[in-house]
């Protein structure tokens, strides 16, 4: 039997052609579609909108299998999703534009989502999207994360090897994260690191925008293709600007208004938190524009500054609350007691040596000198 | 290798080697300096050294800079006292008041303090750079300066130009990605610290010795410094 088609599945579950419609011009927007421009110059035929493109994708194919698996993580980005923005949203595109597994996420427990899991591979190979959450290890095999027995690095080529496309969700799978900070015990990695054959794209964050997952989805989805992305794999449409590009906040960054802290005159009339540690000028997320809880606010927005967190190894990028142009490591007082002490030490005993050297010179002329004068002839005695 | 990770490499391993660097080796410079020894001075006391440093530090600092003209040899150097008494000013106005640099004392020191508005901090390190640039277009052209530069004089405009022009551009979010010009910024001024113990740059420190001990020896003889 042919498969069905998301609009038929749509259809059936009761939604009218006219809401379709609607629905394919939010997705469209959500994608960061953005190839027609705004304003259609008079007497060329403009090519077919961007939610045209998206309702002949969903009227011409089925739902996308997405196999959703968790490493070292906290959930935080499953916890995203589950709550996300638009939760009507990010529901349809998981329950109904495409088929999932998710271990968290799922009814089924044990053996049974095991079961799931290997049928939904075999099922699927090669047709669905591999989407990672947390990071694999490296140190001792990979012991240190294990599901069913298997370590994570077994579980992640089995489920890498037929898919079609991966997206690492969260900062921890994409660079490691926090299991990643400084001294990385476990040796966790991001998937981008084991994974050199298949498509991969990043979605860090922490935890990731779950627009920003659900828009990638969406956009291998509807165009058969993971979005363009920037060097670090993170898709361009959402992370092509810095937190700071879009801060609302801004303005007063460009004025020189700044919080002193967070509950001076300064943080109350919403002034510019990049001295309190914001890291918006070298973090690339969509935090500024898409924002969170339905447009509601980010953290910039609420009073806090940024941390980075979709930057690799952001964790270890110096204190959460100095300024970014404090140095990350700094000589305290007694390692610059150490270096004071050294140069000195040097110092005085390279002058010593000197002071010997001219002594011991000294006296050789004077002892030169007193041998000429005994020996005597008029021209030395001079020169002594 | 990419942007990130250069930068977080200069803001942390490579910023902290040229620290390393740069303490040990003033430390280092500035025993050598004090352990060459001086000739007793055997003039007899008529009045107070402390007031000699008090007014010679006044002078050389507060007044006399913004008054040059009334010293003889301004007026054989007018530019090169007006574009390098712009630029020193500058440059302390920007290290001192400038909102990121306020930050990195902070965090050495454990306390900071307001700083300027930006457009003045914009004013200022557009006028140190271009005082640096005078000074050097002045340097390559005047035939008695050309004939004295060596590589050392040439290296010293570099490291202090570079951190200047990479900050005024990052300040200003031109041209670059913020993390791509924060890096170059640091890089520079690592080269900056790395270099100051090894050449004149480390004026910066013998200018006050050597302000308070002419200000002692004129104080001494009662003399106006």
């Amino acid at each position: 039997m042919k498969e069905k088609t998301i609009y038929e599945h749509l259809r059936e579950k009761g939604l009218s052609r006219r809401d379709f419609m609607k629905l394919c011009g939010t997705i469209a927007g959500m994608m960061g579609l953005e190839f027609v421009p705004p304003v259609k110059a008079p007497g060329k035929i403009p090519g077919p909108g961007p939610e045209a493109v998206v309702a002949q994708a969903l009227t011409t194919r089925p739902k996308l299998p997405i196999i959703w698996l968790e490493f070292q993580d906290c959930a935080g980005c499953s916890e995203a999703i589950s709550r996300s923005s638009s939760p009507l949203l990010s529901n349809l595109v998981l329950n109904d534009l495409a088929i999932e597994y998710h271990e968290t996420l799922m009814a089924a427990a044990g053996f049974q989502a095991e079961k799931a899991k290997e049928e939904c591979l075999k099922k699927y190979f090669g047709k669905y999207v591999l989407v990672v959450e947390g990071s694999p290890t490296l140190a001792d095999d990979g012991i240190y994360c294990t599901v069913a027995g298997k370590s994570n690095l077994e579980l992640l080529k089995e489920a890498a090897a037929g898919a079609a496309a991966i997206i690492a969700t969260g900062n921890c799978a994409c660079f490691g994260g926090i299991p990643a900070a400084r001294p990385n015990p476990t040796g966790a990695v991001g998937v981008t690191d084991l994974i050199k054959d298949k498509p991969v794209v990043n979605i860090p964050g922490c935890p990731a925008i779950p627009e920003v997952t659900t828009g990638t989805i969406l956009h291998f989805l509807i165009l058969g293709e993971l979005p363009k992305t920037d060097h670090l794999k993170r898709p361009l449409p959402f992370y092509g600007n810095t937190v700071h590009d879009h801060c609302l906040r801004r303005p007063f960054y460009e004025a020189g208004k700044f919080a002193e802290s967070f509950d001076d005159e300064g943080a109350k009339k919403g002034y510019c938190l990049y001295k309190l540690g914001c890291k918006g000028p070298t973090t690339y997320n969509a935090c500024a524009g898409l924002k969170w809880e339905r447009g509601l606010s980010y953290p910039v927005q609420s009073g806090h500054p940024c941390l980075g967190c979709s930057e690799p190894h952001f964790w270890d990028g110096g204190g959460f609350y100095q300024g970014q142009s404090a140095p990350i490591l700094r000589l305290d007082k007694n390692s610059t007691a150490t270096l004071v002490g050294a140069g000195l030490a040097a110092g005085a005993a390279l002058a010593g040596l000197n002071a010997v050297k001219k002594s011991r010179a000294r006296k050789a002329i004077k002892t030169a000198a007193s041998e000429k004068v005994s020996s005597g002839t008029g021209e030395e005695k001079k020169e002594g | 290798m990419n942007w990130t990770e250069i930068m977080n490499f200069s803001r942390g391993l490579l910023l902290h080697v040229s620290m390393i660097i740069f303490v040990a080796g003033m430390s280092y410079r500035l025993v050598r300096v004090l352990l060459l020894g001086w000739q007793r001075d055997r003039a007899t006391n008529k009045g107070s050294k402390l007031k000699g440093v008090i007014v010679n530090y006044l002078k050389g600092l507060l007044v006399l800079p913004f008054i040059p003209w009334v010293r003889r040899t301004f007026r054989h150097n007018e530019l090169t006292f007006i574009a390098g008494g712009l630029f020193h000013l500058s440059l302390f106005v920007v290290l001192a008041f400038g909102t990121a640099h306020i930050m990195v004392w902070k965090s050495l020191w454990g306390f900071g303090w307001k700083s300027l508005p930006t457009p003045v901090l914009a004013f200022f390190s557009s006028v140190g750079i271009i005082s640096m640039i005078v000074l050097l277009i002045n340097r390559l052209t005047h035939p008695v300066l050309k004939l004295l530069t060596r590589l050392p004089v040439w290296i010293n405009w570099l490291v202090v130009f570079l951190p200047m022009i990479t900050g005024f551009i990052m300040a200003r979010h031109l041209w670059f990605r913020y993390e791509v010009i924060f890096s170059l910024h640091l890089i520079s001024v690592s080269l900056l610290l790395i270099w100051i113990p090894l050449g004149r740059i480390s004026h910066f420190l013998f200018y006050f010795f050597s302000k308070t001990i002419h200000g002692a020896q004129a104080g001494k003889r009662a003399v106006t410094p």
